[in-house]
């Protein structure tokens, strides 16, 4: 028969209701990356008070790149539109450089540029979720739960890698197909 | 003939999730929680005053942009994104028509018509620096504006490329 100490019991106890009583968010580590020192600043605090309490800044791509190098990075929120490298090239170095410490990190997009044409764009450089500025808690935390509750399957393409672009998944489709050899090589589950 | 190359796709159970398990359903609480939402409205609310700063040196910027499109487009998009976080709201509104006007004469490969920019940078600059939001007089601006707006552009979608 097993026994524990009472201070054995009491820390398992203590890690027990830590457990319980966390946000699910407080392991994470998170990246901004803004030109805007106000927006990386609110952006942090948002993410604080959903419990991610390591949050790492970039005010640029190239900055971003080379902290995702250096760190475990669960989850990015990126600007559009930076120098020297902005969002969507940054976007694409995450997703398709060999040099990528996780091509398959979450990558939100937040950008006052709201056109159609540009958010196609964003979405075609691999971004996972796109947010309009000006944000609300309410619109991020929503991205957010996208990304934790419907998490997407990734497609790899002679020209893209990243989440799949098709918003939602009909079971009963059965075609026709944009592509005849579409998912002839599927890893669907 | 060549083939094209196919498609691979990766399922999520294959490849490595932010959280897995019980934090899924435990963030989920997180995100819809009342103490979440009042941290968070907290944060946007601590966040105003450093932003409408940010907004006041942006409308510096405009002044001295002059007649430069390029500038006032990437100054204007930066504007419409921090107005309403820094309880600018008309400033916000109103930067909102001019960019939806210089993206659709953009798109439309048309010449911009500087003084209706001119026009709305004014009407921005007064509004932002205002030491109150005025609600009733901002959307008498906004309607004043947004109708110019969508009589030129009509104008322009009706003329032929030069």
């Amino acid at each position: 028969m097993k026994h524990f100490s009472s201070t054995a019991i009491s820390a398992r106890s203590a890690e027990s209701s830590k457990r319980m009583s966390g946000s699910g968010f407080e392991s994470l580590k998170a990246l901004v990356v803004d030109d805007n020192a106000h927006m990386r600043s609110l952006l942090r605090a948002l993410l604080n008070s959903i419990g991610i309490k390591e949050v790492q800044e970039a005010a640029h791509g190239g900055a971003a790149l080379d902290m995702l190098r250096s760190k475990k990075i669960d989850l990015v929120l990126t600007d559009m539109q930076m120098q020297p490298m902005d969002g969507l090239e940054f976007t694409r170095q995450v997703r398709l450089s060999d040099t990528s410490p996780n091509p398959f990190v979450p990558i939100i997009m937040i950008s006052g540029h709201t056109e159609r044409h540009r958010i196609e764009v964003a979405r075609d450089a691999g971004v996972t979720e796109f947010l309009a500025k000006p944000i609300t808690a309410a619109h991020l935390f929503s991205r957010i739960a996208e990304i934790v509750e419907r998490p997407r399957a990734f497609v790899r393409t002679e020209g893209y890698f990243g989440p799949d672009r098709r918003r939602r998944q009909d079971d009963n489709f059965a075609g026709p197909w944009r592509r005849a050899n579409d998912f002839a090589d599927t890893e669907v589950r | 003939m060549t083939t094209k190359p196919q498609a691979q796709m990766i399922a999520p159970d294959a490849y490595p999730q932010m959280m897995t398990g019980k934090d899924v359903a435990q963030a989920m609480a997180t995100l819809k929680s009342a103490q979440t939402k009042a941290k968070a409205q907290g944060a946007m609310k601590a966040a105003a005053p450093p932003m409408r700063a940010a907004i006041l040196q942006y409308v510096d910027q405009l002044e001295e942009a002059g007649q430069d499109l390029v500038r006032i487009f990437d100054l204007m998009h930066e504007i419409r994104g921090f107005a309403e976080t820094a309880g600018l709201a008309t400033t916000g509104r109103i930067a909102d028509i001019l960019c939806r006007y210089m993206d659709d004469m953009l798109r439309l490969g048309k010449a911009m018509d500087a003084h209706l920019v001119a026009l709305h940078v004014a009407a921005i600059t007064r509004a932002a620096r205002a030491e109150k939001d005025d609600e009733a007089m901002g959307q008498i601006v906004v309607t004043e504006l947004a109708a110019l707006v969508t009589r030129r552009l009509m104008e322009a979608q009706n003329t032929p490329k030069p």
